[in-house]
């Protein structure tokens, strides 16, 4: 029993029930104490949430550092090497390559999670009318759907950006140990408090939350906002601690423009995490207020303005994307090279292209709202804004197309999944100018044409990449290789069946389809299409089965690869694998450029005492 | 260390207090004759250059010593310092968040508000950035008895903020936080706020408790300054909130 809480993600669960009990008993009393009726369940739930997820931090054992600092004891960033077993990855680790691979498994269940969501409510539109799902559980399995995806993709972003990024710079660790911790736990209860609004009365807004309509629903929208604040924090936080390891961390000699392209790719990602995740959080709190408090923020009878949320919340939420997708396409800019043996083709241009996208995206947020009701003269700047975002997007197709041509292409697992990503990002890109554009627009919005593009770009700009990404680094992970045919057959389940899934949404959508709906009339004729995207969908499910099955065969009993299986010229991978805790042995030091394949002779980097 | 080549002097903190204090004025008085909402942003953003610069010390983020050792003391404050003001960023959009929701819902108007508790309050978080500006001069020049009582006075005067704008303006305001949209408005950006001046109390408590252990040197500081810029950066919104919440505009409504 003892040795059971010695873990510390049980040590966390406990305190998080403990707090939320308190929080639920603490409301109640005061309510007593005030002569009010005992039992209002929002502001005691709300509040109980609140204290669950902060005990739940001092449960887990992640603000120990801190505490200790602040009643003036000495708190040291130092790596505890005693303890390396499996325990390490249940409990506050220091190690930016453990809390990598927290986030990646985290990423993973949440991922699992929605696309369960997914599956349930595809089979359900397979057939016209309502056959085992009520409106609300329809309703509440497709807005959770989407925001825990969007929530998974947040944390599997975090967990390459926090194993890669300290070794491809070559540092020791990231610049913040324990705020890198911190960032990564508070997700945890934030997930739980986003999925325990399932149980107290679903979501059922979609994902965007839009009040009026959210300003009334159950319960389970509060817990909806709360969870999503919370998760916020974790995104600011470890895009501050990426920042500053990316600018102070970096080994010698390596200058801005010898740095890993997926360097480049992180940075503008986390410019946008620190600073438009906070409107997210703001827009989802006032909306909370509102309902807690009666502040009228969003209420016209009260003066309010409902398109003033749409504002607060696109301001993040169309950044968001580029944080989504920007990491992916600088994963394919980072791995293509070594598979076709080729330079980089255009290296400049394209570190740039990440970070013109990432300030392009601060200025396109209305383009969401061309039927809002927002003013008309700023829909013409918006529409412009937006389609300058292809330029730099396209720079990036270039400059792939330009490396895989005429290259020594092997097809290796990631780079099935790179090709699959680069093909199915250009349609979803594509397909982007129609909604950007006012008169079409006006026509598309809404419709299953918009949820056939973005599942385009999510796929194509991250699902994609990232499983090029586990297939490539799984090995510097845990020193094993996953298995090859297996990935392939992986590799031919998902690509094909996701990519016909994405073009017939698009095809209803523009017959008039619309979007979030539980039910549809036959008369349209959409049901054969529907159930065809159906069975796509369980066929992509099934690819997602055999990596699980990969990844548990790998592990128990996986062949061992300890060198530089990809005759890959990063630093990372002239270290043995598994990476050893304390990184590199020895300072290294940049001599070349990163992506010279090809060139006899070159070389990236050299450690300290090599020739 | 680059930017040390004197002695951080008392006697800049004083005029740079006075100086600031000359500009409330200015703006109060402003607001009564001439209420022009560009003159009162005009105001605020001189004193918020003024906190930032002459308080705040935005200047050292600049002075670093690429060459440095990464393990080294002076490399990692240089560190510390630049995600300290990563985070202020970060914050910066919360509130600015709050203020285009202010003048999306309020326009220019304000809230009907006492004047003179807005006023009171105003005054007591600059006098509280005065000290602790003293507070981390004193540390800088060793001087241990004038830090613990500087960093003493601008918690109570912190606490003294607090009850001013909890304790006694949301009492006495006409409106609740259910009443329209400025009763919105105010309760959640003095909610906001506060929080943040509440956080910053704790910190400075810990300082106080920390500096009494003996835990703090001239050279190695770090908390000390972290907590008392922190400070200021709550003061800096506050700067801009006091015109947006108090002196733009008509009374709402009226």
């Amino acid at each position: 029993m003892k040795k059971f809480f010695s873990i510390g993600l049980v040590r966390g669960l406990a305190w998080q029930i403990l707090g939320t009990a308190l929080g639920i008993g603490f409301v109640t009393l005061v309510r007593l104490l005030l002569r009010l009726p005992a039992w209002k369940a929002e502001p005691a739930v709300v509040f109980g949430a609140l204290i669950g997820a902060l005990f739940f931090l001092y449960g887990v054992g992640v603000m120990d550092g801190w505490l200790k600092q602040a009643s003036g004891e000495e708190a040291h960033d130092e790596l505890d090497d005693t303890h390396l077993g499996w325990r390490r990855y249940f409990g506050a680790s220091l190690d930016h390559k453990v809390i990598g691979i927290q986030y990646l498994a985290f990423s993973l269940s949440l991922m699992l999670t929605g696309g369960t969501f997914a599956l349930i409510f595809r089979t359900e539109l397979a057939e016209v009318q309502m056959q085992f799902l009520s409106l609300n559980q329809y309703n509440t399995l497709m807005s959770l759907h989407g925001m825990i995806m969007i929530v998974s993709i947040l944390l599997g972003i975090a967990a390459f950006m926090n194993y890669l990024v300290p070794l491809l710079i070559g540092a020791r660790d990231m610049a913040f140990p324990r705020l890198n911790s911190f960032s990564f736990w508070i997700a945890v209860p934030a997930g739980l408090i986003l999925l325990s609004s399932l149980l107290l009365g679903g979501v059922d807004t979609g994902w965007t939350g839009y009040p009026p309509l959210s300003a009334r629903a159950p319960l389970g929208m509060q817990m909806f906002f709360l969870g999503v604040s919370l998760a916020g924090f974790s995104s600011i936080l470890g895009g501050l601690n990426l920042i500053v390891t990316i600018v102070r961390m970096r080994a010698k000699g390596m200058t801005p423009f010898k740095m890993p392209i997926f360097v480049w790719a992180a940075l503008a990602t986390s410019l946008i995490t620190l600073t438009a995740t906070q409107l997210i959080g703001l827009s989802f709190q006032m909306v909370m207020f509102q309902r807690l408090f009666g502040m009228g923020f969003f209420d016209p009878s009260k003066g309010g303005n409902p398109v003033l949320f749409q504002h607060l919340f696109w301001f993040y939420s169309h950044p968001a994307v580029y944080v989504f997708v920007l990491p992916g396409l600088g994963l394919i800019s980072e791995l293509l090279p070594v598979f076709v043996r080729k330079p980089l083709f255009g290296y400049k241009w394209v570190a740039m292209s990440s970070i013109a996208i990432a300030m392009v995206g601060f200025l396109v947020w209305a383009h969401h709202m061309f039927t809002s009701g927002m003013a008309e003269y700023l829909r013409v700047p918006f529409m412009y804004s937006t389609l300058l975002v292809a330029v730099p997007t396209g720079v990036k197709f270039f400059s792939w197309v330009g490396t895989a041509w005429r290259g020594k292409i092997s097809f290796d697992v990631p780079m099935l999944f790179l090709l699959a990503g680069i093909f199915v990002f250009l349609f979803g890109g594509l397909t982007g100018p129609p909604n950007a554009t006012i008169s079409t627009d006006l026509h598309l919005q809404d419709t299953y044409y918009i949820v056939g593009h973005f599942h385009d770009t999510m796929y194509g700009g991250y699902i994609f990449p990232f499983f090029a990404a586990i297939f490539y680094w799984f090995p510097k992970m845990t020193g094993k290789r996953l298995n090859e045919k297996l990935g392939k057959l992986q590799f031919w389940l998902i690509a094909p069946s996701f990519t016909i899934m994405s073009l017939l949404m698009m095809r209803i959508g523009l017959l008039g389809m619309r979007r979030r709906i539980a039910d549809y009339d036959p008369a349209m004729g959409f049901q054969p299409y529907h159930f065809i995207m159906t069975v796509m969908g369980f066929i992509t499910a099934l690819g997602v089965l055999v990596f699980l099955i990969n990844l548990f065969i790998t592990l128990k009993r996986g062949k061992s690869a300890p060198g530089n299986i990809w005759n890959s010229r990063s630093p990372e991978w002239q270290a043995p694998s598994p990476m050893p805790v304390h990184n590199y042995d020895k300072p290294l030091e940049v001599v070349g450029e990163p992506y010279d394949y090809g060139l006899p002779g070159s070389r990236f980097v050299k450690f300290e005492g090599e020739e | 260390m680059a930017e040390k080549p004197h002695t951080p002097s008392y006697r800049l903190g004083v005029f740079v207090f006075l100086l600031l204090a000359f500009l409330t004025a200015l703006e109060f008085v402003l607001s009564l004759w001439l209420n022009v909402w560009q003159l009162l942003a005009l105001v605020a953003v001189i004193k918020a250059g003024l906190v930032l610069y002459y308080y705040m010390h935005i200047y050292r983020l600049f002075v670093s010593d690429p060459e440095a050792d990464h393990e080294s003391y002076v490399y990692k404050l240089a560190t510390n310092r630049m995600g300290l003001w990563l985070f202020f960023i970060s914050d910066l959009f919360l509130f600015g968040g709050l203020m285009i929701a202010r003048f999306n819902l309020l326009q220019l108007t304000h809230p009907d508000l006492n004047q003179v508790v807005g006023l009171i309050v105003t005054g007591v978080l600059l006098l509280s950035s005065f000290f602790a500006n003293r507070g981390e001069t004193a540390m800088a020049r060793g001087d241990r008895k004038q830090f613990l009582i500087s960093i003493g006075v601008t918690m109570l005067l912190g606490i003294l903020f607090l009850v001013g704008v909890i304790g006694v303006e949301w009492q006495i305001a006409p409106f609740g936080p259910g009443d329209g949209v400025q009763g919105a408005i105010f309760y959640s950006m003095t909610g906001f706020h506060a929080f943040h001046v509440l956080t910053g109390v704790v910190f400075l408590f810990i300082v106080l408790r920390n500096g009494l252990r003996d835990r703090y040197s001239a050279e190695k500081h770090w908390g000390v300054e972290a907590c008392v810029v922190y400070w200021h950066f709550v003061d800096v919104v506050w700067v801009f909130f006091f015109p947006a919440l108090y002196l733009i505009g008509k009374v709402f409504g009226s």
